[in-house]
């Protein structure tokens, strides 16, 4: 028998078709994610020589994070931006896939049309925001105008800034719910409503019945997704409100950049960032569990 | 029964849905409309809806520096998709045959760097550059977008290699040939349609990147997403030109985007839930 050969052969192989990617993944990922928590324990400025091998104080920067109201704020921020995203981008995003879900060539063609806004490089997004916001040449300040109506500035005033971002993020965003409910839609075989409708319920009571249990785990999960993928909302930040007024629109994410690429302070807004990250990786270990726990129930 | 069916498209329901995609699409169509407007019929109030377009946006982009950016867009997103594919197809293969215990391990390493805010690669790719003088070079961002794409590449790829029977692979391996023919010749013809899929989504994320190339470039490897944003300058923002050069940036994303429409969830949603 020759099979340990062809066995033995087939072991080299896949271990030299997997090493590139692990040695390109540890360079890329694992490296850079080491120097950050290494930076993090130090006082780094791009000013100060020696402050990047200044270890004598390793936790200072996560000392003073507690006590550091922008770091705070932050958090609030990015609390708020992602609880209102991601609440109505699971609901619009639902509503939307409810009303597509009809067997026509029409709405399967429609359809593709509803992506666009997903797929355009966010930086598009922010400019197409940045349009509608900007007084002089908004469509939107037209129609106020033309209406009589004064429109406030909606990116420059404390009360509507984080709106206009959320307004942004949701317009962006919507389509990937859409997407998520629209498939779990189709997973529902006619037969439900239909023996539902000959009992004589009415379609609110089939939505709440039938529908609603079968899409509940994917409003679920495509909300978490979106809730991880919250902190990403940089392009729209950066351009419509550069976190202003003051901080209102100021997520840890933009923080950090301002700190690590604005005020030099490198080591600091890398321990900023290993906070951020830690969070996120435990949402996504939570996804991650959740996927697992569904798998072994289905 | 269909009659009573909750699923029906009624003309009430097709009008809904026109409306609705109208409304959703006018500030992308805006956009648009307006990179063929003078700059007189931008600032024009009330907006003509009806007017002589005009492609002198476009042509001023042209013989700006927004074509080296352009440029640079292209060739740091096709660099860096090459070289994920390259690393990332043999690798998903590898995982999709290989049933040992670092398999679950391994997918958790990759579903964190796709988790991962940007900013956590930019801070120390942004020393490192700076150090070896990799700081506003292609090679410098093709690099850092493969610390995403290459996890997409293996996430995409393992579910194709994974319908490939693995019996034939056997067959022609009692055949005689070796691994790698059975590799090359066999499966990777099978899984064409999954890497020019996969391909795409690379492309489309390097494309559509704008934090790092904000951080890691200056002039010589500006990206056009960079280049778009620096037409809002001190001395007035020239709305036709962000117009014309936003339309421009995502010309290519619409197009390929809609190649590759059925796997755009499993593309968004790379290396999460099935661990």
């Amino acid at each position: 028998m020759n099979q340990g050969g062809i066995d033995g052969e087939r072991r080299a192989f896949i271990a030299f078709a997997l090493t590139p990617s692990l040695i390109v993944l540890f360079a890329v990922a694992v490296l850079p994610a080491i120097y950050l928590v290494v930076t993090s324990l130090t006082p780094f400025q791009l000013t100060a020589p020696g402050s990047a091998t200044d270890f004598g104080a390793p936790l200072r920067n996560y000392g003073l994070l507690p006590g550091d109201p922008r770091f705070v704020n932050s958090l609030a921020v990015q609390a708020k931006l992602s609880f209102w995203g991601v609440l109505f981008q699971v609901l619009l995003g639902m509503l939307l896939a409810l009303l597509l879900n009809v067997p026509s060539r029409f709405v399967e063609f429609a359809r593709t049309f509803f992506l666009i806004p997903m797929v355009l490089p966010p930086i598009v997004v922010a400019v197409i925001w940045k349009l509608i916001y900007t007084p002089d040449i908004s469509p939107l300040y037209y129609a106020a105008q033309a209406l009589h109506f004064t429109l406030p500035a909606l990116t420059s005033s404390v009360d509507f800034a984080l709106t206009a971002i959320i307004i942004a993020d949701t317009w962006e965003w919507l389509p990937f719910t859409f997407l998520m409910v629209l498939a779990a839609l189709q997973t529902i075989p006619d037969e439900y409503s239909e023996a539902a409708l000959v009992d004589g319920a009415n379609r609110l009571q089939i939505f709440w019945y039938v529908t609603l249990p079968f899409i509940t785990p994917i409003l679920v999960i495509s909300g978490m997704f979106r809730l991880i993928d919250s902190v990403k909302a940089f392009p729209l930040i950066f351009l419509l409100t550069s976190g202003g007024p003051g901080t209102v629109t100021e997520v840890t994410n933009y923080y950090a950049y301002l700190l690590a690429f604005d005020t030099n302070e490198i080591g600091y807004s890398s321990a900023v960032t290993v906070v951020m990250l830690l969070l996120v990786a435990g949402i996504s270990l939570g996804l991650v569990w959740m996927g697992r726990r569904r798998e072994a129930m289905a | 029964m269909s009659e009573l069916s909750a699923r029906h498209a009624t003309p009430g329901r097709l009008v809904a849905i026109s409306i609705t995609l109208l409304v959703l699409l006018s500030p992308f169509l805006w956009l648009l409309q307006m990179s063929f407007k003078s700059n007189d019929q931008i600032l024009q109030f009330p907006p003509p809806l009806i007017f002589t377009p005009t492609l002198e946006n476009y042509i001023s982009l042209w013989h700006s520096a927004f074509s080296a950016s352009f440029v640079n867009s292209l060739l740091s997103a096709s660099l860096s998709t090459a070289l994920a594919l390259l690393c990332g197809v043999p690798a998903a293969y590898a995982l999709s045959r290989w049933a040992g215990s670092g398999k679950h391990g391994l997918s958790f390493a990759i579903l964190v760097t796709r988790m991962a805010p940007p900013i956590a690669f930019t801070i120390p790719f942004f020393l490192f550059y700076r150090w070896i003088g990799l700081l506003d070079t292609i090679t410098g961002l093709v690099l850092v977008y493969t610390s995403f794409n290459l996890p997409l590449v293996i996430w995409m790829m393992q579910p194709f290699f994974d319908t490939v029977p693995i019996s034939l692979e056997e067959a022609a391996l009692v055949d005689g040939a070796r691994t790698r023919t059975v590799f090359t010749k066999i499966v990777l013809p099978m899984v064409t349609p999954g890497i020019a899929a996969t391909a795409i989504l690379c492309f489309l994320y390097a494309w559509n990147d704008f934090f790092f190339a904000l951080i890691l470039t200056r002039t010589n490897a500006r990206t056009a997403p960079v280049a778009v944003v620096n037409f809002m300058n001190y001395e007035g923002w020239e709305w036709g030109k962000i117009a014309a050069g936003g339309s421009l940036v995502m010309a290519p994303v619409l197009i390929f985007s809609l190649a590759v429409r059925r796997y755009l969830v499993s593309g968004l949603t790379a290396g999460a839930v099935k661990g």
